[in-house]
């Protein structure tokens, strides 16, 4: 059987995409191995002490990570799971209802994606502290409540602030799902007498779960790995993640090598999750929403309801981005924050702040370098994770599942551990303090948004479409260019989208790999957020955003391009 | 289960092929740089004068004596930078200081090219030991304040001591202490009226302040636990340091791991009193008229900030001229010029201690060289029991 398939794999030429994937795992495992090599090697850093155990051994005994991994696992699982639900309910009054505005509401959950995290944290907090807080401030002065309502340093204001910033990624993988969907799985059920609301209950949703498990793993480890969130919010709160242990073994033992042993309980963590998503689609025809017989998407008529989901979709927009972005404008133009000065707006208002950050020479220098290589590494990281989709999914070849671990996996590490493992890779080679090392290290550590991405896509596509392909003879190339690539379209654009602006402001990985003298846009922008500057970073976050929203809604409309839609 | 891979076998194959080669690239020069690593921080710490504490003034003799031997050294030291060509700053300073700092050193000597890399102090504790164990000549001085300490423990930093050690507070004689990092107890003065501030570091920890003040994380590598180092040091009573962190844990305050954040929260309004604040963001705020201010009659306490040389740096004389002029009085001007505490006691700007706190202030100094060199231990050792005991 093993035999016949390979010999299968050969003949349609499918070795190529095997060959390409073969390559992507080996750059995307090359520095997770050694940085794991490197964990049973060395003591802290700048000290060789032969093969040992030890910090492995202090990860296993170490009582505290159990309440750690009990907060990590709360405040990951309801920041994907809110993310993840209500990216998922945006996609389908989107794609699948007849609300107003479409041009408009197509976009309007995007926009949040352009906000840096960061910058949301500071909003949030700014909103919801509770003693200084915007909002409990106006419930005081308005409503006579002077017992803070919100509380931005508890468990729920963590899953809020970070579970906001997920929907967009719920959001990008599950309307391509919805807007490709074979009509008659539907219209069996219409015709057989079931209403619109029991149809997508029973039909429309339970044939999104894979997208759905694919966003929700997602969103899961970047809650469980992210750090801005729980060091802003939750430290104060004394609600303490798993993550600050790797961040300590860092930043107060300066070990990589026990960094990456705790970073291995993330990586457990990850292999449990892929598992079931693994499981969950072992069947994967039973979720083919696009088939042989063509797809069109039927649009549902929600009578007067769909005012209800106009106004969701502009609610999610509001506390998604405009709030948050209203916020920051007037803290980028008050002299400072807090409570009474942010009433007194627009009194005392001034410009210091803009012209400050216009005139760090790095600001546009920067931004150039960082647009260029993140449209490129958009672009490869998109194709690359397609061909591997299309390995797993559509090659007859053996032992493919694999690169559905392989392809998530540097999810599991801290950037600055994953870029220790690059740093050792590229150091003494020509490539070492280049852009191409920049680049590669981008792509490792994008990899997985764009592998899930088009592995839950895939999912929904019936291989009788490629089936019927191979049966006339085609090549991989064929199948991949002619079948695969058009259909998954509105995934391709969702992701290209999503790492591109992703990448134009990553801080993290980046910086062990920039140059000497090279300047990258993001870390000049977020440098003063680093430093607690909060109303120039309030001032460049602003700027930065007009920049992106601009661009994107003239590309949207000047240049019909799709993101997603 | 038949699924037996091919794949897994050539990535697997593959992918050991190219970490072979990696840690073979690695391999190589660590082994000698294992070697040099394993003897180096013991010799250091043998060689290791640990900071000096110098008189808060410095005499005009001292000040001549300073600017006569920084000219000399500068005419030493300039033809030979000058043939080197070129400087590689890593720092933790704001990526805007760090090209006025550069700018005018490459204006005051012409023909040297100054480039720079900034990160936070772990990621360049990181780089810049990683880089060492792969026996890369790739930077030459390391500006920051807990970075250097760490690398020299580890072997990577050479000895320099500076020709103008007579006019620092605070002087180490195996790399130049710069700037100074001051902190400082700071209240928001629309929340709490200066009568009732507290008098001392040791006040604050009374229980009336419970709920008006945010702590710094006492047990990450930051102001409030080199606050109790400089404390431990000065005050040489157990009994009275033990008392104090169990006061503090015991008002039960919310802590931060990030000083800034907490700071714009005493700004906001969110807590009265900020444990500690860095003097030179205080005073800029009080510029702007932002309602903050802090407490003159609690001693500042005072951290280094250094330029410690690489030990494989690729241009040393440079890396030793840039120290050099740090010090110097134009250095010196350049720096306080971008907001930054200036390190000799000499120099008068808004934020020297003299000018901040007045001439009969007696600082903090931070200069346990355990908790220098390894935080993480030495907090393990005098902090943890106690905190989280």
């Amino acid at each position: 059987m093993t035999w016949k398939a390979n010999r299968l794999a050969l003949r349609q030429g499918s070795l190529f995409p095997l060959f390409a994937s073969t390559i992507a795992g080996v750059v995307i495992m090359t520095p997770i191995l050694v940085v794991m090599w490197r964990s049973f090697t060395s003591g802290k850093l700048g000290f060789t002490v032969g093969l040992h155990f030890d910090n492995y051994l202090r990860v296993f005994f170490d009582k505290d990570i159990w309440p750690m991994l009990s907060n990590s696992v709360i405040y990951a699982g309801g920041s994907a799971l809110l993310g993840t639900g209500v990216g998922g309910l945006l996609a389908w009054i989107v794609a699948r209802t007849n609300t107003p505005g479409k041009a408009l509401v197509e976009l309007m959950p995007l926009y949040p994606l352009l906000m840096p995290p960061i910058m949301k944290n500071i909003a949030w907090i700014l909103l919801l502290a509770p003693k200084s807080g915007i909002l409990n401030g106006m419930l005081d002065q308005f409503l006579g409540i002077s017992h803070p309502v919100f509380n931005a340093f508890t468990m729920w204001g963590m899953i809020w602030t970070f579970g906001i910033a997920c929907v967009p990624l719920g959001y990008l993988f599950l309307l391509p799902v919805f807007l490709s969907f074979d009509p008659s799985l539907e219209e069996s059920a219409y015709i057989a007498g079931s209403r619109p609301v029991h149809t997508m209950l029973h039909i429309t949703f339970p044939l999104a779960i894979p997208a759905f498990i694919s966003a929700f793993v997602l969103n899961f480890l970047r809650a469980l790995r992210s750090f801005e969130t729980p060091v802003l919010q939750g430290t104060p709160g004394n609600i303490k993640v798993f993550v600050s242990r790797v961040y300590d073994s860092m930043a107060l033992e300066f070990n990589t090598g026990l960094a990456t042993s705790y970073s291995v309980v993330l990586v457990i963590l990850s292999v449990i999750t892929l598992y079931f998503y693994v499981r969950a689609t072992r069947f994967s025809e039973r979720y083919a929403t696009i088939t042989g017989k063509g797809y069109r998407v039927r649009v549902i008529d929600i009578g007067p309801w769909k005012y209800l989901t106009f106004a969701a979709v502009c609610l999610y927009f509001l506390v998604g981005i405009a709030i948050p972005f209203v916020v920051l404008i007037v803290v980028s133009i008050i002299p400072y924050f807090d409570y009474e000065t942010f009433m007194t707006f627009p009194a005392h208002m001034g410009l210091n702040n803009y012209r400050t950050v216009l005139r760090h020479s790095s600001f546009i220098n920067g931004l150039r370098n960082s647009v260029l290589l993140s449209v490129v590494i958009a672009m490869v990281t998109v194709l690359a994770a397609i061909v591997m989709a299309f390995t797993i999914h559509r090659t007859r070849a053996v032992g493919t599942k694999i690169f559905e671990f392989i392809g998530t996996l540097p999810l599991a590490f801290p950037p600055l551990v994953l870029s220790v493992g690059l740093v050792i890779i590229f150091i003494g080679t020509p490539l070492y303090n280049s852009l191409w090392a920049l680049g590669l290290g981008l792509f490792v550590a994008y990899f997985p948004y764009a592998f899930r991405n088009a592995s839950g896509a895939m999912v929904n596509i019936h291989k009788e479409l490629d089936e019927a392909a191979w049966v006339h003879g085609a090549k991989w190339r064929h199948v991949f260019f002619k079948v695969t690539l058009p259909i998954l379209k509105p995934a391709v654009g969702g992701a290209l989208f999503y790492i591109f602006i992703e990448a134009i402001r990553n801080v993290d990985v980046a910086v062990l790999l920039t140059a000497p003298g090279l300047e990258y846009g993001p870390v000049t922008l977020f440098e003063y957020f680093r430093v607690g500057q909060w109303a120039e970073a309030a001032a460049g976050g602003v700027i930065y955003l007009i920049i992106l929203i601009v661009a994107v809604s003239v590309a949207k409309f000047a240049f019909k391009m799709k993101f997603s839609l | 289960m038949q699924r037996t891979s091919g794949i897994t076998m050539a990535v697997t194959l593959a992918a050991s092929c190219l970490i072979g080669t990696a840690l073979a690239a690695e391999k190589a020069p660590t082994k000698e740089a294992a070697k040099e690593a394993a003897k180096a921080p013991a010799a250091a710490v043998k060689k290791s004068g640990g900071q000096q504490v110098k008189s808060e003034t410095s005499s005009a003799p001292a000040t001549a004596k300073a600017a006569k031997a920084f000219a000399q050294v500068s005419a030493e030291l300039y033809p030979k930078a000058k043939q080197e060509g070129n400087l590689v700053v890593y720092s933790v300073w704001d990526v805007e200081h760090l090209r006025v700092i550069t700018e005018a050193f490459m204006k005051r000597y012409p023909g040297i090219k100054a480039t720079f890399w900034q990160g936070r102090n772990p990621e360049i504790v990181t780089r810049a030991l990683t880089e060492f164990q792969g026996g890369q000549a790739s930077f030459d001085i390391v500006l920051s304040d807990n970075a250097p300490a760490v690398i020299r423990a580890a072997g990577a930093i050479m000895d320099y001591n500076t020709v103008q050690r007579d006019v620092l507070y605070l002087h180490d004689p195996n790399m130049a202490t710069v700037s100074l990092q001051i902190q400082a107890l700071a209240y928001n003065t629309k929340k709490i009226k200066p009568a009732d501030l507290p008098k001392s570091w040791e006040e604050v920890a009374s229980p009336k302040y419970k709920g008006m003040i945010a702590l710094d994380d006492p047990m990450r590598a930051g102001p409030l636990s080199s606050m109790l180092s400089g404390l431990k040091t000065q005050w040489k009573d157990d009994a009275r340091f033990n008392n104090f962190i169990r006061n503090l844990k015991a008002l039960g305050v919310p802590v931060h791991k990030s000083t800034s954040a907490m700071f714009r929260l005493v700004i906001a309004g969110e807590y009265a009193i900020c444990m500690p604040a860095l003097l030179h963001d205080v005073m800029e705020e009080m510029h702007k008229g932002t309602p903050v201010g802090y407490v003159k009659t609690v001693p500042p306490v005072v951290f280094p900030r250094q330029a410690a040389i690489y030990a494989k740096a690729p241009n040393p004389n440079t890396a030793k001229l840039f120290a050099e002029w740090l010090i110097s009085d134009e250095g010196q001007k350049t720096t306080d010029s971008i907001g930054r505490e200036t390190s000799r006691n000499d120099f008068k700007s808004k934020t020297s201690i003299e000018s901040a706190y007045g001439k009969s202030m007696k600082p903090v100094p931070v200069t346990d060289q355990q908790f220098l060199e390894d935080p993480k231990t030495w907090l393990d050792k005098f902090v943890k029991p106690i905190w989280e005991g």
